[in-house]
């Protein structure tokens, strides 16, 4: 071997590192040395070396993207002739055919085995065909629809029968002079029995497209170069030329051409190959392989070869290219050098219909690509997510599209879990939702966390190598609360994006497991709002998480309201720890107020109001008013319930009258009854303070004035004893409508005129004026009654009259008046009266005018409307009927016509919409 | 593979940062690169629009396949490392010609990377703007022993080529162009000063380039459409045109 140094070797086949070790020079002796070390060791793995053909083919890379596998192995091409060497190759099928440097053509049946997965080649040899020249064979290309093999040796084209070997005589032009040819895979003429073939001939700067048929060469075209071609390939009428100092594209149909780049032909061996429609692969300065269109455009980047390539090949999605020593696979979706492959004395390297062959001069061998798959798969183990998906991606379009959807999928999913287990969330969670994975693969990563009666089994083969989150974290306890914290989001978005279709169940329990566990306060927002959490499990874990609250909730979520109220009384006993809301005694007599089922309020109620009346009692005030018979508590019950709990009855008595207006006499006495007995009580108590007193008259005091159903004489028997409650008899007389007896107590026991003015106000209040007149005059001459001790009251009743004028009758009041009263005393009420009085007659005449002068105004209309006599005879007709009048009654339309009274009345029955019309006319007798 | 709609090419010096910029850019990082080999493109989606960035490589081994990459180009960057003025010379004697292939509407601008080693001011990115910036790549530890001065009080180098000059070469490339001046974007939209290191005006280069070739997608889109004749459709121009004469 030649030309490749060990040094060399191990350089190219590191990674990307050693790449650039190429582009840098100056890179230091001691770092070559490293990376020397390191691609030995590479190079030295176990079970990858090939002895068996004698070569030493060895694969070292971070992708096994091809595998390569002997075809013709030495013994079969040569025996023991050590000088002939393969010039040529032609693979067709199942055909192989092999050019010597001897002159022979060998042809070989191929064929495929498959054993245990691994693609193997065994090779027949069929025939084998010298040519009688002592050149070696240059070219080989089969026509398969023509039966040919045209065969280029000695500068001369040839056709030979494919099967037979033998040569086939032909018409037309002689093919001489040939440097190179190629045929057109993408031919121009749709002739399915003649193959398109573009020759560089020896002698001119010209390229000759030529068509072969079965018997006969024709030559179609010459189009001139500026320079000799050394090499060419060709698509539809696009020839892509080698030249000695560059490559150029040329329409050999229109003529025009495009330069494509410089490149020095003497110095490196062209490579010019087609490598789909209209688009080329050339060998470019530096040991790139470029890509170029017909247009002269690159559309993809370039790759990186070694200087000393020798043959190009394209296997989507690869760049296979052959050199001194190695093979080398690129990949042409990230230019990344992806697998190289050592092999020494490389000669040929083609892709012939999918099968790439490559070749020493002494044996030949078959570039099987690994299933797509298994790549993908061994990029995945090596965790190279990008690449992996870049190359599934890359390799969409030769997949079936439902394949393919299956595939990528699945290696969305593998990357997710890779990236998580590298806890990468957010690439995960993208890979994850992309990848549609079913969220139960996730959660079943975290132990215990899907439901015992989840039917959910790990997908097969497995996404990911974990067996689960402890092995993931590898103890690490950080790394667990991230993964948990991770899976809580997770869930949360899997939640609300409605993509959990189908096992809800399992996302809400395990969601419900992990607030639960890290004391997350959307456990209760989880229990509270629509959820699947399913009870048999969920209520373990709560229990043993001592989120009693919660379970409580969970419990009153599957309707077993029964098992949340024991609970949370439990809580509430301090019975069981769990503090998640401090006012759960307060919740609970809220919950049990909304509780529909009764049986389990009233078990309740005693304990509540045991616990606190006041708070208790909200069992019954907060209950919601429902429709439902069965829900409603009946206040009756409710009130005898209650009779034990004073406090709370008067609570709850206070709901009914007070907020809820309930007319019901009952009540209204019983809680009368209730608020004397405690203003009673209080008196009878010396520790009362008047705090205490005033606030329980007030309440009784209010309740007196504004009720009328309690039961007064019952009530009056009970303050009657009483010389302090004078206010309260005041009103219950009031109530009785016995105003002298109200009035007295007020004027002359309790002595406050206030009150008793307050009073007269009060009772007259639905009242009308007459009757509060009446009141005010009771009051007055209670004022000046002169036979009660203390005699008259002169200055309340002086005060009653100035402050209240306008209710008094004064001519009654002036009578009532002592004499001896001076007029400036009474002034104000004089003054008032006085005022009244003209304001009232001057209002009148005001109104009388008024109504003198509208109905003034009527007459005048009315005598308008009436207009001047209507003449009537018997000659006259009527406009309804065309008659004469017979009688002298008729009626007058609007506008004066007369018309039959008979007739107008049909008119009228006739057109009802007419009948307001007819009713302004009106009757009128004959004048 | 998604096709392109339109093609910018960075063209310059090796070792002027031309991969460095398409880095900060794309993955909105610093790190240190290799040599570029050869060239390399990234597509970028812009709006509804796909656009091919080509690096190229500024090694003189790989000069021939620069009229390739600008070939089609719509907008070429040129770039010069403002601390070294034979790059800055180097664009016009070894760059400019590569152009020649680039569409006759192309823009051109012009990037003196590496200010963060000159000016202080490029060593606050401007406002990234992208949600999707990682904190703490800023800090990204280069591999390299050169970059010992300490953010906090950097070590300024002496700046070799100046805005002006940068200007001064936007006109000549105008001129080589044979454009008139005034026909073409003028100079102070043109001409840059980056850093790729800190992403100092690194979107604003990027993304004034983007909006600059809009109108060049617009006008390959409809010269497209009008070359395509849609036989499902009908002529409906010339039918117009005989309902008027009738
Ligand atoms: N200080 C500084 N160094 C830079 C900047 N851009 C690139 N470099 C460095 O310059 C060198 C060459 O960069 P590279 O992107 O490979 O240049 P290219 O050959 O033009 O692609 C690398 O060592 C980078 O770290 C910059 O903005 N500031
Ligand atoms: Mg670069």
């Amino acid at each position: 071997m030649s030309g490749c140094s060990p040094q060399e070797a191990a350089v190219r086949s590191g990674s990307t590192a050693a790449t650039a070790g190429r582009g840098k020079p100056e890179r230091s002796g001691e770092q070559r040395g490293r990376e020397n070390r390191e691609a030995q060791q590479q190079s030295s793995l176990p079970g990858q070396n090939r002895g068996a053909t004698g070569w030493d083919v060895n694969i070292s890379m971070s992708v096994k993207a091809f595998e390569l596998v002997p075809a013709v192995e030495r013994e079969q091409l040569m025996g023991e002739k050590v000088r002939i060497g393969i010039e040529c190759i032609e693979c067709c099928g199942q055909h192989l055919y092999v050019g010597t440097n001897d002159c022979f053509i060998h042809h070989f049946l191929l064929e495929e085995r498959s054993t245990k997965g691994r693609l193997t080649y065994s090779s027949q040899k069929l025939l084998q065909k010298f040519l009688g020249l002592k050149k070696p064979v240059a070219e080989l290309k089969a026509a398969s629809a023509l039966e040919r093999l045209i065969i280029l040796c000695d500068g001369t084209v040839s056709l030979v029968d494919m099967v037979t070997l033998e040569p086939v005589p032909f018409g037309g032009a002689k093919v001489k002079n040939v440097i190179a040819f190629c045929v057109n895979e993408n031919p121009v003429t749709a002739d399915p029995f003649c193959v398109e073939m573009a020759v560089v001939s020896a002698r001119r700067r010209a390229v000759q497209i030529f068509t072969v048929h079965e018997d006969r060469v024709q030559m179609l075209k010459e189009v001139t170069t500026p320079e000799q071609p050394c090499a060419l390939s060709v698509d539809g009428y696009f020839l892509c030329l080698a030249l000695p100092t560059q490559y150029m594209i040329l329409n050999y149909s229109s003529g025009a051409s495009q330069d494509l780049f410089p490149y020095d032909s003497e110095e490196r061996k062209p490579i010019v190959k087609r490598i789909g429609r209209e688009e080329f692969l050339l060998a470019a300065p530096g040991g790139l392989g470029m890509f170029a269109n017909a247009e002269g455009i690159s559309q993809r980047a370039p790759v990186s070869w070694s200087e000393s390539v020798i043959g190009a090949a394209v296997c989507f999605p690869y760049v296979v290219a052959l050199d001194e020593g190695f093979v080398t696979v690129h990949s042409m979706l990230d230019q990344q050098l992806k697998q190289t492959l050592s092999f020494r004395e490389g000669h040929i390297l083609q892709n012939f219909e999918g099968k790439v062959v490559v070749s020493s001069t002494k044996a030949v061998y078959v570039l099987v690509p690994l299933p797509l798959e298994q790549q993908i798969q061994d990029l995945l183990a090596g965790h190279r997510v990008e690449e992996a998906l870049t190359l599934a991606e890359g390799a969409q379009r030769n997949i079936p599209k439902d394949k393919f959807q299956i595939l990528h999928k699945r290696i969305l999913q593998q990357a997710g879990f890779i990236q998580f287990g590298q806890l990468q969330f957010s690439e995960a969670k993208e890979h994850f939702r992309k990848g549609q994975l079913d969220v139960r693969e996730l959660i079943s990563l975290y132990p215990l966390l899907l439901p015992a009666s989840s039917s959910f089994t790990r997908c097969h083969p497995p996404l990911h190598e974990f067996a689960d989150l402890y092995h993931l974290a590898q103890g690490d306890q950080e790394k667990v609360q991230r993964c948990k914290r991770f899976l809580i989001s997770y869930l949360r978005e899997v939640r609300s994006s409605e993509s959990t279709n189908g096992f809800r169940e399992d996302v809400d329990t395990a969601l419900l497991k992990l607030y639960a566990e890290s004391g997350h306060d959307s456990l209760l927002d989880l229990l509270a709002s629509n959820n699947a959490c399913l009870l048999a499990d969920s209520a373990p874990w709560l229990e043993k998480h001592h989120r009693y609250f919660a379970l409580g909730l969970l419990y009153h979520y599957n309707s077993q309201d029964a098992l949340a109220l024991q609970l949370w009384v439990r809580v509430v006993n301090g019975d069981l720890q769990d503090s998640t809301r401090a006012d759960l005694f307060e919740y609970v007599v809220d919950f049990l107020s909304y509780c529909s089922n009764l049986d389990l309020v009233w078990k309740y109620a005693e304990w509540a109001l045991q616990r606190d009346q006041k708070i208790g009692v909200q069992i019954f005030t907060k209950r919601p008013v429902s429709k439902e018979q069965t829900a409603q508590l009946n206040p009756d019950e409710v009130v005898k319930y209650l009779e034990k709990h004073h406090q709370a009855l008067v609570l709850y008595l206070e709901h009914l009258v007070l907020e809820n207006k309930v007319q019901k006499e009952k009540y209204h006495t019983q809680l009368a009854v209730l608020y004397a007995d405690r203003v009673l009580g209080l008196l009878t108590r010396p520790a009362a303070t008047e705090e205490q007193l005033c606030s329980a008259r007030r309440k009784l005091q209010h309740l007196l004035r504004e009720s009328d159903l309690y039961r007064v004489q019952l009530l009056l028997g009970k303050l009657q004893d009483s010389e302090l409650l004078l206010t309260e008899r005041a009103t219950l007389h009031g109530k009785l409508e016995e105003h002298d007896k109200a009035l007295n107590i007020l004027v002359h026991q309790l002595k406050n005129c206030r009150a008793a003015e307050d009073y007269c106000t009060w009772a007259s209040q639905d009242q009308d004026q007459a009757y509060r007149q009446r009141l005010f005059h009771q009051l007055l001459s209670v004022y000046l009654d002169p036979d009660v001790p203390g005699g008259t009251q002169t200055v309340e009743a002086v005060d009653l009259l100035n402050r209240y004028s306008d209710i008094f009758d004064s001519a009654q009041v002036l009578e009532l008046v002592p004499e001896a009263w001076s007029l400036t005393l009474l002034r104000p009420f004089l003054c008032g009266a006085l005022r009244a009085s003209v304001h009232a007659r001057r209002t009148a005449q005001v109104a009388l005018a008024l109504a003198q002068a509208e109905n003034m105004q009527l007459q005048h209309d009315r005598l308008k409307y009436r207009g001047g006599p209507v003449f009537m005879s018997e000659k006259r007709g009527c406009q309804l009927c065309h008659n004469t009048f017979r009688e002298p009654d008729f009626v007058c339309l609007p506008g004066g016509t007369p018309v039959h009274t008979h007739c107008a009345t049909q008119r009228l029955r006739d057109s009802p919409t007419k009948r307001s019309q007819l009713d302004h006319g009106h009757t009128c007798n004959h004048t | 593979m998604k096709k392109p709609d339109v093609k910018v090419a960075i063209l310059g010096d090796m070792n002027v940062g031309k991969t460095s910029l398409l880095h900060r850019y794309t993955e909105r990082k610093f790190k240190d690169t290799i040599s570029t080999v050869g060239g390399a493109f990234y597509l970028k989606q812009w709006g509804p629009y796909n656009i091919s960035i080509w690096d190229t490589a500024g090694r003189e081994q790989f000069h021939g396949l620069g009229s390739m990459y600008c070939r089609g180009a719509a907008a070429i960057m040129l770039i010069y490392d403002v601390t070294n003025w034979q790059s800055y010379v180097e664009l016009e004697n070894r760059f400019l010609s590569l152009t020649d292939t680039a569409n006759a509407d192309c823009i051109f601008v012009i990037v003196g990377n590496k200010a963060d080693l000159t000016d202080s001011q490029a060593h606050v990115p401007e406002a990234q703007s992208e949600p999707g910036a990682e904190p703490g790549t800023e800090s990204e530890p280069e591999a390299s022993p050169t970059c010992l001065p300490p953010p906090a009080s950097p070590l300024l180098l002496h700046r070799q080529v100046n805005r002006e000059d940068a200007m001064a070469l936007y006109g000549r490339v105008l001129r080589y162009k044979g454009l008139e001046e005034n026909a073409c974007l003028p100079a102070d939209r043109t001409c840059f000063e980056t850093s790729a290191k800190t992403g100092y005006n690194v979107d604003g280069l990027f993304e004034t380039v983007f909006d600059m070739v809009l109108p060049s997608i617009l006008k390959k889109k409809s010269d497209g459409e009008n070359s395509t004749v849609d036989l499902e459709i009908p002529r409906t121009d010339k039918k117009s045109k005989a309902g008027c004469c009738s």
